[in-house]
């Protein structure tokens, strides 16, 4: 793993960009401290960005725009501070691939020419830190200095997500759904930087300490959290901010009308940012949970190649918690499915949920090598052209649930990108060509109407 | 001291200070050094002043107080040296005066919003897509019927099937396509409203590698479709110049002010045509070119920051939607309209979005009262200069307000002359003026590249700086006396430290 430190950006600019927000001295009005707080993100902005060859902000300064992302209340600050750091990130990754150089390339122990060679920049910041535990109180005094995010913190932010909907319906909307709401997906930005390009690396090399010291790995294995809560959470915040998306009680009028008495200005600000940054964040609580998913499948490969130490620790698949979830509590299928938008882990996740539920004699519910194409979309189907096999697995779950899985099973499907069905509908569909999915697809639903007449 | 700005050698103050001997100043503290020379300078001048202030300044009502706050600023001030935080204390100086007024940008952008045009749903029975499934065997399951149509359309929208329908198909017919346009722009329900943008933007993006062939889309809207939606929701087609203190009163009378929850979906529409220009044509050149002006009005709005995401992402998109043969001309055309929009005065007769690109040069000249509006700064401020065309583009509107302030100035040497002309010591000078000033030329130098090859225009520029840090004194009283003067501070560290 190739490691780079970090020029720090000269001390002077440093001083001088940092003293804009230095209000030690006296007090000052909340516009004018608002005001400082707004200069100093656009001088960090013209300092950092604008030049082709500017290094990257000091830690100093990224750990003051989290700052001001993580207290502000004011809609333009949030905004503001919260770009800035996405840009930055995009300018300034912490960690990416670099595709070898040629001297490399020669030596005979890089089997592959086209390995890339993962660069982790030394000491940067990160919202994330995962340090020796803290006592409380140590922490506390951490917490008002700016501190970045533990498992802890991060798991708390989660459970808040899950409220938003709750107190945008009921509360006038304010800043801190909305700034929670946004420190979220950054943060989830910032994983994924993190996670993907060592992903990458491990699929390459099969090395796991790529993975295992990855943001996200970290934050699993933290023993402060329990970590099936936090995938439960997770769980559940996507679902309740998918409802709120397809709910069509908010509605502009609702929202005016609401929230004009009270205040006027500010409050439709929020409210007409609201539904945008709920569909955003949605969409990053899902990617939180796929990346998770994606990290089980690499630390079986890991496992197997016999990688991993005791240290790893043992966790159930981030997979097997969803469908026990989706198994206990059947309202949450329907805004669990319409948010997922990967076909490939829908369809997946969707045939392993009917499966259970399919009669034992008809098919086999574990997947084994001998097993037959009965575990795959295909096989599933065709257990619903049987009307006695229809009948049982109604009777566990309801027609609606059915119809609704094999819906949302049928478009991803067919969602499916080319490249990937040509491999991947070998597998599920081994003789099942599109158009006799489809068929089988229509005589499903009429067995199923049948059914329940 | 009246000098000639022009002449270094008589000024003293300059003479002293280590920015004209930059081969003696350690690199960090450089500006503190010249600090401690000016405040050696200045020593005896707050003294002076505060004598003087004690005879005009409201603030200074009796002598205890006087000798306490003298008694404060000697301590502060050698704090500050310790500390070497020359910001910190500029800063101090300000408590001696009044606050500052902070002057905060805002326009409402969108008044009183007209009802939606009608549509009537009958014309999508008409369309093959339907026919093909009331003849279908499945329609035993669904039961469609020419009076369910619409809830089952609907319902296939939302649920992301009508795009997988109108992929197999590889055509959009255009009830259809004028059906799901209309739910986009002017549906009250959030759910409709987002499925119809994400299969408009579905259906625009559509390349060759997804399908084997083109999407076929039989109705595309025309840039008058787009400026109709604008109208609807009320936007203020003139330029709003009312100061915002007059709009927030305004706001709340009505309920049916304020910003149209739409617009997001327009905006996110905006800019998936302007992806598609190679495939689709929706605008043209110059209506692109309004587009980005509408855009710039809409990111002046403080109703809409909570969008500004998609807003700078929509700016982006339409930016990038000319090459960059194209650009150089439009992107003067557009900072034109902007620093017209910016520049005129309430009295003048307002000009029409529809021709605001015409600008020419008598237009501006008419206005002879040119307001100074701290949303000149925002109009510069708003654009994401994360590429080369947003930076030309920011840094030709901060061109473009500035010479708006200076009567019979076509050129950009003659532009910074005047600049540095002005006698900052003077108290009729509007401090507020020069702050605009000040940023303007910040942003216009800072964003064009070729600039830096330019030596007069870079000297000057230096010179004005350190007029506006220098020659304001730090006892001064006038409103954004220490802003211009720390924000002079901090921008002549970095041209020093280029040097």
């Amino acid at each position: 793993m190739g490691t780079k430190r970090r020029r720090g950006g000269d001390g002077g600019m440093e001083e001088n960009t940092m003293a804009i927000l230095d209000t030690s001295c006296f007090s000052k009005s909340t516009q004018h401290i608002a005001d400082d707080r707004l200069s100093f993100l656009e001088a960090v902005r013209s300092g950092f960005l604008v030049s082709e060859n500017a290094s990257a902000p000091t830690n100093k300064m990224y750990k003051a725009i989290f700052q001001i992302l993580k207290v502000e209340n004011s809609l333009d600050l949030i905004m503001s501070s919260y770009q800035l750091l996405l840009q930055l990130d995009k300018r300034f990754p912490q960690v990416y691939l670099s595709v070898a150089e040629k001297s490399e390339l020669s030596s005979p122990s890089s089997s592959s020419p086209h390995r890339n060679e993962l660069v982790v920049v030394e000491e940067a910041w990160s919202p994330f830190s995962f340090g020796p535990d803290v006592s409380s109180c140590e922490k506390q005094d951490h917490d008002k200095v700016g501190g970045s995010y533990d498992a802890t913190d991060f798991h708390l932010l989660i459970q808040d997500l899950a409220k938003v909907v709750d107190k945008a319906n009921t509360e006038t909307p304010d800043s801190k759904p909305l700034r929670n709401m946004l420190l979220f997906q950054y943060l989830v930005n910032v994983l994924e930087g993190d996670f993907v390009p060592r992903n990458l690396a491990f699929t390459e090399s099969l090395d796991w300490i790529y993975v295992r010291e990855s943001l996200l790995n970290m934050i699993l294995v933290s023993r402060k959290i329990a970590y099936k809560g936090l995938i439960q959470d997770c769980l559940s915040a996507i679902c309740e901010l998918s409802q709120f998306s397809m709910d069509c009680r908010h509605d502009v009028r609702s929202l005016e009308t609401g929230s004009a008495e009270v205040t006027g200005k500010c409050d439709s600000a929020f409210a007409i940012a609201l539904p945008e940054t709920v569909k955003c964040t949605c969409a990053a609580a899902q990617k939180l949970l796929l990346m998770i998913i994606e990290l089980d499948s690499s630390k079986k490969a890991a496992d197997m190649e016999g990688r991993t130490t005791r240290a790893d620790g043992l966790r159930t698949p981030a997979l097997e918690i969803i469908l026990d979830e989706l198994t206990y509590d059947k309202n949450i299928l329907f805004p669990f499915f319409q948010a997922l938008d990967k076909p490939r882990v829908k369809l997946d996740m969707i045939v392993q949920y009917l499966l259970k539920y399919i009669p034992k004699t008809s098919v086999r519910t574990r997947r084994n090598n001998g097993s037959t194409n009965d575990s795959t979309f295909g096989g599933v189907l065709k257990c619903f052209s049987n009307g006695n096999s229809t009948k049982s697995i109604v009777k566990k779950i309801s027609t609606e649930v059915a119809q609704l899985l094999l819906a949302q099973a049928f478009q991803a499907y067919i969602s499916l990108p080319s490249q990937d069905s040509m491999e991947y509908k070998e597998d599920i569909a081994a003789d099942n060509s599109l158009s006799e999915i489809c068929n089988n697809m229509i005589s499903a639903f009429t067995c199923l109407k049948k059914t329940d007449e | 001291m009246e000098e000639d700005p022009f002449d270094f050698e008589s000024d003293a103050l300059l003479a002293t200070s280590p920015i004209v001997a930059p081969n003696r100043r350690r690199k960090v503290i450089g500006l503190d050094d010249l600090l401690v020379d000016h405040y050696k300078e200045k020593n005896r001048a707050i003294e002076r002043e505060t004598k003087l202030a004690k005879k005009t300044k409201k603030t200074y009502n009796s002598d205890d107080e006087e000798d306490g706050r003298v008694a404060k600023l000697s301590k502060y001030v050698d704090e500050c040296h310790e500390k070497a935080h020359i910001l910190l204390f500029f800063r101090f100086m300000t408590q001696l005066s009044d606050e500052d007024d902070v002057s905060i940008w805002g326009l409402q952008v969108f008044g009183n919003q007209k009802s939606s045009p009608s549509f009537v749903f009958s014309d999508l029975p008409s369309c093959s897509l339907f026919h093909s499934f009331m003849g279908h065997e499945v329609n035993s399951l669904v039961e469609l019927s020419t009076e369910s149509g619409e809830m089952f359309f609907e319902g296939l929208l939302t649920n992301g099937w009508l795009l997988k329908l109108i992929c197999k198909c590889g055509e959009v017919e255009k009830p259809i396509a004028t059906w799901t346009f209309h739910l986009m722009l002017y549906s009250s329900k959030e759910a409709l409203r987002s499925a119809a943008v994400n299969f408009w933007c579905a259906i625009l993006s559509l390349k060759d590698e997804d399908e084997p062939r083109f999407l076929k889309i039989d109705w595309l809207p025309s840039y008058s479709d787009l400026k109709g939606a604008l109208e609807t929701y009320g936007f203020l087609l003139h330029s709003p110049l009312e100061d915002s203190s007059d709009a927030e009163m305004v706001l709340g009378d009505s309920e049916c002010m304020g910003s149209p929850q739409n617009i997001v979906a327009w905006i996110k529409f905006v800019a998936a045509c302007s992806k598609a220009r190679n495939t689709h044509f929706i605008f043209s050149k110059s209506e692109a070119e309004e587009l980005i002006v509408v855009i710039i009005c809409l990111l002046l709005d403080r109703q809409l920051l909570g969008l500004s995401v998609d807003l700078n992402e929509c700016m982006l998109s339409l930016v990038n939607f000319f090459t960059d043969d194209e650009w150089s001309s439009s992107c003067a055309e557009v900072a034109k309209s902007v620093a017209l929009r910016f520049s005129l005065s309430p009295n003048v007769p307002i000009i029409s979005f529809v021709c605001f690109a015409n600008v020419n040069s008598e237009k501006r000249k008419a206005n002879e009262w040119v307001p100074f509006d701290i949303n000149s700064l925002r109009a510069v401020d708003c654009i994401p200069a994360v590429c080369g065309h947003t930076k030309n583009l920011r840094s030709a509107i901060a061109f473009q307000i500035l010479l708006g302030y200076f009567d019979k100035v076509e050129d950009d040497e003659e532009v910074i002359r005047q600049l540095t002309l002005i006698n900052l010591k003077d108290k009729s000078c509007d401090l507020f003026k020069i702050y605009i000033y000040l940023v303007l030329t910040e942003n216009w130098f800072l964003y064009n590249p070729t600039i830096k090859d330019r030596p007069l225009l870079n000297e000057m520029w230096g010179l004005y700086l350190r007029n506006c840090s220098c020659q304001i004194n730090i006892t001064d009283t006038r409103s954004y006396a220490s802003k211009v003067r720390s924000k002079a501070s901090y921008l002549l560290q970095g041209v020093t430290d280029k040097s």
